[in-house]
């Protein structure tokens, strides 16, 4: 099994390297970038300039001579053959340098740190409350299966599910913030934050917290709940159990004692991919709240064209996503003991 | 009074088109000690009845809705659910068809036997491992104490079977329900479990009902034998007399299917014409009647009641006095 897993540690330096070389690569074939930006934010300011002071027979439109233009492009990389400047950036990477943010004149790794506490702490309470409501929420719903309790839950969980997310954001904002007043209108944390004590930090952040989870979970919480209880029905009807309460155990002990490990397998082959968790968020939750988290970080880089901190998230998000699906692996392999990574010797 | 009385029992079943009867007032008894032949094709009610006496019908599917299973002077039908827990792989324990899936598979043999030991005795680690490796070596396996620390998967289907049985015989019941333990098992493997079963009986004393659709497994094995077909109680009675002069006429045609060394080779096998009647489809009168060639028309019309003929034989057929002379 070891040597499974070395050999799927090894894999992850090809699947990088093509992911890297493909991303780079559409950012220097698509239109626009940093020098076009600065070019359009010289003109405009020329334009101004033009009309303020009438007369200046300024740069106007060309704004920049071709000289600038041709050091800038040195200055960016752009200057280089599309490999060549993909070998400077990867050696680099190498060294833990993602470059400058071209929008935020910053190093990139210090853009995304500044995101990092906000998104690990969305990402972490999203993955404590899925599993910690989904899982003993799909146990129930499987033990009490055609009860009302089941129904209702089924009808709130798939009400949720077709809503998008965006949408319950702007009615639990409607609803909870902007009329009763109960949550704050958006924002990680107050303004007056740093006078708080611990304790009121703490419950600062907590209501900021309340509705932008609540419009994350509404729409996962039906995968996760379902999974949970289909595969536990599954178990339950398994003659194991049967064979469990033939041996004289209740119920009750027969489920969790034998059927919920079994059930668990499903849930285990995605656990590892919740790594992911910390560089996601949604760009349109996060807009909504206005949350600097990485779902909108992501999004204005994009737009912008701040292709060193987009290339600095895909490197980061690749690397977690690879290693994600190795951590599911082993979740898989601690929790069915019938698999055997990589040794022909497994049972069936 | 016997061990086990299975009386007038029962079953109904919940279908999509309704509730559907799949056990008719079936009766039979147990002594203790004794081994009793539980026979009949596939369908025909031998795993429900099994399934019914220990409490284990599908819920909330199925349902007893007459009759009664009385266990040592105890009616386990009304039981409360913790009172037939105390009794089930206590006193009366079960090993079911599909070694396979009758194991957890996540969990070592090891836990699984002491779990079987320990719901009814709880004792320290140290004993209960001394007793599981005495189960083991009792139904023949082998290196019993590395058993202990695998996995189901790790094992053959036959040594499955044995850890299965080695768990029902955990609380030395008086009574071990096998319903079909060898039909999932190749030919060898089959007799091998026999065998153990075979012993343990004698050694232990305990009474055994054995479910199978095989004779020839009944007749190496049991004492007395119940014919069952389509959800009632066809014939009654000990082996011998039952391979020697059947009294129904699917007994006699179960009997007459039987491929014999001395046949002529290549000769049809002898069946008996015709299926069972699928549950919800199930005919007025005799439910072997369409397929019985000695059925008239009072046959169709009234069901058969089971009629004693001496002290220990009974028969459910009109016609059974002109099957015996033809």
């Amino acid at each position: 099994m070891t040597s499974y897993f070395v050999r799927r540690f090894l894999l992850i330096l090809p699947t990088f390297l093509g992911v890297t070389v493909l991303v780079f690569t559409l950012t220097r074939l698509v239109p626009g970038g940093p020098i076009e930006r600065m070019l359009n934010e010289a003109a405009m300011a020329g334009a101004d300039n033009a009309g303020a002071t009438s007369g200046y027979d300024g740069h106007g439109a060309g704004a920049l001579s071709d000289q600038q233009i041709e050091e800038l492009k040195a200055y960016y990389g752009f200057d280089k053959p599309v490999l060549v400047a993909y070998a400077d950036w990867l050696g680099k990477v190498l060294t833990l340098d993602l470059g400058t943010s071209t929008r935020y004149s910053e190093p990139v790794w210090e853009t995304v740190k500044g995101r990092l506490p906000i998104s690990i702490f969305y990402g972490v309470a999203t993955l404590i409350l899925t599993y910690g409501v989904c899982v003993p929420l799909g146990i129930v719903k499987a033990i009490r299966h055609k009860t009302a309790f089941d129904n209702l839950s089924s009808a709130v969980v798939f009400f949720g599910y077709a809503i998008p997310s965006y949408v319950v954001a702007i009615a639990l904002l409607t609803g909870f913030a902007a009329n009763l007043e109960w949550f704050p209108l958006g924002g990680f944390v107050s303004d007056d934050f740093d006078d708080l004590s611990g304790l009121e930090k703490a419950g600062d952040v907590a209501s900021h917290a309340v509705l932008p989870l609540l419009s994350y979970m509404a729409g996962s919480f039906a995968v996760t709940t379902l999974l949970m209880k289909n595969s536990l029905m599954d178990n339950l009807a398994a003659e194991y159990v049967r064979t469990a309460i033939a041996k004289g155990m209740n119920f009750r002990a027969a489920v969790f004692g034998h059927a919920l490990r079994n059930s668990l397998i499903p849930i285990a082959t995605s656990f590892g991919n919740n790594i992911t968790l910390i560089v996601t968020g949604s760009f349109l939750i996060e807009k909504i709240f206005n949350i600097d988290g990485f779902g909108l970080l992501g999004f204005e880089s994009l737009v912008e064209r701040d292709y060193p901190v987009v290339m600095g998230i895909l490197v980061i998000s690749s690397l977690l996503f690879l290693i994600g699906n190795i951590l599911s692996d082993v979740c898989v392999a601690l929790t069915d003991p019938r698999v055997k990574f990589g040794s022909g010797e497994s049972g069936q | 009074m016997p061990l086990l009385a299975v009386e007038e029992l029962s079953v109904a079943f919940d279908t999509e088109d309704g509730a559907v009867t799949v056990l008719d007032r079936v009766g039979f008894h147990l002594e203790a000690g004794e081994t009793l032949g539980l026979v009949g094709e596939s369908g025909c009610g031998k795993s429900v009845t099994a399934l019914a006496v220990m409490g284990l019908l599908p819920k909330p599917a199925g349902r007893v809705i007459g009759g009664r299973v009385v266990f040592a002077g105890q009616d386990l039908i009304d039981a409360p659910a913790e009172q037939l827990r105390r009794i089930r792989g206590n006193r009366i324990s079960m090993i079911f068809q599909e070694p396979m899936t009758a194991l957890n598979p996540v969990q070592r043999i090891g836990r699984q036997l002491a779990e079987s030991i320990t719901l009814h005795e709880p004792a320290a680690t140290a004993a209960v491992t001394r007793r599981s490796l005495a189960l083991l070596e009792q139904v023949g396996i082998p290196a019993a104490e590395q058993r202990l620390s695998e996995y189901p998967h790790q094992l053959s289907g036959g040594m499955r079977q044995r850890v299965m049985i080695a768990m029902a015989l955990a609380s030395s019941p008086d009574v071990l329900i096998a319903d079909e333990p060898t039909t999932a098992l190749d030919v060898t493997i089959q007799a091998q479990i026999l065998e153990v079963l075979r012993t343990l009986q004698r050694d232990t004393g305990m009474a055994v009902l054995f479910i199978t659709h095989d004779l020839g497994v009944i007749a190496e094995l049991c004492s007395r034998v119940v014919v069952m077909y389509a959800g009632r109680v066809a014939e009654q009675a000990p082996v011998e007399p039952l391979f020697r002069a059947p009294r129904h006429p699917y007994t006699r045609g179960l009997l007459a299917s039987i491929p014999r060394l001395q046949d002529e080779p290549k000769t049809h096998l002898t069946t008996i014409p015709g299926t069972v009647p699928a549950i919800g489809e199930l005919p007025p009168g005799c439910r072997f009647a369409n397929r019985c060639p000695l059925a008239q028309a009072l046959c169709s019309e009234r069901t058969p009641m089971l009629e004693t003929l001496d002290a220990n034989r009974t028969v459910a057929c009109h016609r059974w006095r002109e099957a015996v002379a033809s």
